[in-house]
């Protein structure tokens, strides 16, 4: 072993994309694997297919200790692999872990016995301990990707979560890894660890929950929720980094799954998933809260209205439209006209049988009767809401991430409406 | 939530509807003539589903491609013996499909199925009943839905209000026949339990509908929005002139576990976009204005022929 350890993600989805990229920032001899050789051809042109914050600068600025194969025969150099490709999801939340298990083998196949292999995808309990095998180096890590934040996430983790066989142990090459980035390292058993990914999701699903309650109820009792979570914040017992924003439910599927599979196991072994329901069906409610109001303030007066939605995407700084709240909304705009802007998602994403894709923004909103922001893009932020006013025909402005100053907003005429506030 | 056989609407062979004889059935029977759809009204002339060999004899009257609505009730079923009335009608028409199965079936449920401390109700509520009467119908949905394996939607209008209502329970039809009467509206407590009420005509809009789409699942017949008796009685009231007196009185026993009754209808605005329901106050007035007309729906003295 050199003196730094040589590193491989095999996978090169979203997570193992960023966290390769991520980890080659640590100055680690790093190789970025995938099957699909054409994949491999579009990343060794620095052509990435996510869209990330800094993600293309830090690539190119790692190419020299970085490469990207296709070949499994160059995975037998590297001392830690890490198995990482995203596990697609079904609509109720199912894991599909087909191709995981698939790739496992086929890294197994060409590792030497020394590597030390690292199961990073998303995985229900149980799933490493079952895959153990005699000779062979099998441990499990925590991932905690955020979409729109990978990089950051991945080059300055809080720390990290390693399930070791024994619980305690981690080999010289992983260890060696993980200490770069400076943060503590917690080894724990296998299912601990597993469970521990889900236990911050539900965590965060509980912060969001509250939030999304107490938001609704603001907005029928003249409170507005934005004052009241400060407040919460500077509680030690709740925190400053709490998710206190109120939202349009779940979305994305990865705390979906994680949620599902509180239920599935709860189901399996007799323990109750009360609150995990509730939180299911909480978040069903409130991600139809553009729909809600869309009928209440226009759609009910209006019957031949124009509607117009900024934002396609499931959340800013991606391209992914899964679970996205923006799709679910239109999906059931089907009798009004409607045009849509995105900065990445191309408008023939929207279900939709009467869309029209505009060039801008502002173009999008263009004799518009209600406007909805469905995904708060930063450029979205730079609007004018005096240019939106004077743009639309209407005066609704659904903005659920708030997005548009209130001030501007109001000050514009804009009937300008946000979550958690009445 | 309604899955959709048909995204544009077809215009089914021809529509039956059993307890056509009924306020309910008669305004879905009159709306689904309005729509041009091919019908028939079934009434207890017809076919009564209570005597020996009822199953038989509705059988006769059906054929196989009938979308069929199935409205027959003793309603409200206020005991045991009025419920095991209902079922045994819900047995008849089993034992009809079984012979000709429809190629379509709508139940006329109730939103009595639901918990009363469902807040707000929706399609997907605990289906828990408290009376006597949700029980039925619960039983009656699960019924069907066991024996009849074609596409199968259940509606469940909250509290239904019209101008042939022969109902005379606690709410806007009572108040309008006390203020007609020149006697005052009496209100228990402060008459503040809110409750959601839906136009019979907007029942059976909906029926049409889900008949045109050939939609299966659940949908709450409900307009989402909970009004007080305090308030009704006020709308009703101020269409008498003078305006009728309103009363409170004390409440005949503790106040109910039901006080408010909320409805998320976002279920309604995915499967119907464009519906929209006629408003409460809008509706009781027109409800009024046809009573003082003397246009009232087939039930009740109508000028408006009844069905076959």
């Amino acid at each position: 072993m050199s003196s730094k350890p040589k590193i491989a993600y095999a996978g090169m989805t979203h997570l193992g994309l960023c966290s390769s990229v991520g980890g080659s920032s640590k100055g680690f001899p790093m190789l970025g694997f995938d099957t699909d050789p054409a994949l491999v051809a579009r990343l060794e042109q620095g052509k990435l297919p996510v869209v990330e914050p800094d993600l293309d600068d830090m690539l190119a600025a790692n190419r020299d200790h970085m490469a990207f194969t296709s070949d499994p025969a160059r995975l037998r150099d590297c001392d830690v692999v890490y198995i990482a490709p995203d596990v697609p999801t079904d609509d109720m939340g199912g894991s599909d872990l087909s191709g995981l298990d698939s790739l496992l083998e086929l890294v197994l196949a060409n590792t030497r016995p020394d590597a030390v292999v690292v199961v990073l995808s998303q995985v229900p309990p149980g799933y490493t301990r079952a895959r153990q095998r005699q000779g062979r180096q099998l441990y499990y890590q925590v991932e905690t990707l955020v979409f729109g934040r990978a990089v950051e996430r991945a080059t300055q983790p809080e720390r990290f979560i390693v399930g070791a066989p024994d619980g305690v142990t981690l080999p010289p090459a992983l260890r060696a890894y993980l200490e770069a980035f400076g943060c503590p390292l917690l080894p724990m058993r296998f299912e601990s660890a597993e469970l521990t990914k889900i236990s911050i999701n539900c965590c965060l699903v509980a912060s969001v929950t509250v939030a999304n309650t107490l938001a609704e109820l603001c907005e029928r009792i003249g409170a507005d929720w934005s004052e009241i979570a400060p407040a919460l914040k500077l509680d030690k017992r709740i925190g400053a980094y709490s998710y206190l924003s109120p939202g349009l439910g779940l979305a994305g599927g990865n705390l979906e799954r994680d949620l599902a599979t509180v239920i599935r196991f709860s189901e399996e072994y007799g323990t109750d998933a009360g609150l995990i329901k509730a939180f299911v069906a909480s978040s069903k409610h409130r991600k139809d809260w553009a729909l809600r109001t869309l009928h209440e303030l226009v759609l009910a007066r209006k019957p031949d209205a124009r509607l117009a939605v900024l934002g396609l995407a499931y959340k800013e700084n991606t391209h992914s439209v899964k679970n996205s709240p923006s799709l679910a909304l239109i999906r059931h705009l089907a009798p009004w006209p409607l045009t849509v802007f995105d900065p990445v998602v191309p408008a023939s994403a929207a279900p939709h049988p009467n869309v029209t894709g505009a060039p801008s923004a502002l173009d999008a909103v263009k004799g518009a009767d209600a406007l909805a922001i469905m995904t708060p893009w930063p450029e979205f932020k730079k609007l004018d809401p005096a240019a939106i006013a004077g743009a639309m025909a209407g005066k609704t402005v659904l903005d659920p991430y708030r997005v548009l100053d209130p001030a501007k907003a109001k000050a514009a005429g804009l009937d300008h409406r946000l979550l958690g506030v009445a | 939530m309604l899955a959709h056989a048909h995204e544009k609407p077809v215009i089914p062979k021809r529509a039956v509807v059993i307890g056509a004889g009924g306020f309910v059935g008669g305004a879905i029977l009159k709306e689904i003539q309005k729509a041009n759809i091919p019908a028939l009204g079934i009434t207890r002339k017809d076919a009564d589903l209570l005597s020996a060999g009822s199953g038989e004899a509705l059988a006769a009257l059906l054929k196989p491609d009938d979308a069929v609505v199935f409205v027959s009730a003793i309603a409200p079923a206020k005991n045991a013996a009025q419920v095991m009335t209902n079922l045994r009608m819900g047995e008849a028409a089993i034992a009809a499909f079984a012979a000709v199965p429809p190629a379509h079936l709508i139940y006329i449920s109730s939103d009595a199925v639901y918990a009363d401390d469902a807040t707000p109700v929706t399609e997907r509520s605990p289906v828990a009943p408290s009376t006597t009467h949700g029980l039925m119908h619960v039983a009656r949905e699960l019924m069907f839905r066991s024996e009849y394996k074609g596409p199968f939607a259940i509606l469940r209008p909250t509290l239904i209000y019209g101008a042939g209502d022969p109902h005379s329970g606690y709410g806007p039809n009572r108040f309008r026949k006390l203020a007609a009467k020149g006697e005052p509206i009496g209100l228990f407590g402060e008459g503040e339990e809110k409750r959601d009420h839906v136009a019979v005509e907007d029942v059976a809009r909906l029926v049409v509908r889900i008949l045109l789409h050939g939609s299966s699942g659940v949908l709450n017949a409900v307009t989402g929005v909970a009004t007080s008796f305090h308030d009704i009685a006020r709308i009703v009231a101020g269409e008498f002139g003078p305006p009728a007196r309103i009363e409170l009185v004390p409440r005949p026993g503790p106040r109910p576990h039901l006080l408010h009754r909320f409805f998320d209808i976002t279920d309604a605005y995915k499967s119907f976009p464009d519906f929209k329901y006629e408003a409460l106050a809008t509706g009781l007035k027109r409800v009024h204005r046809e009573v003082q007309a003397g246009l009232l729906t087939p039930r009740g003295n109508s000028r408006i022929p009844a069905p076959d």
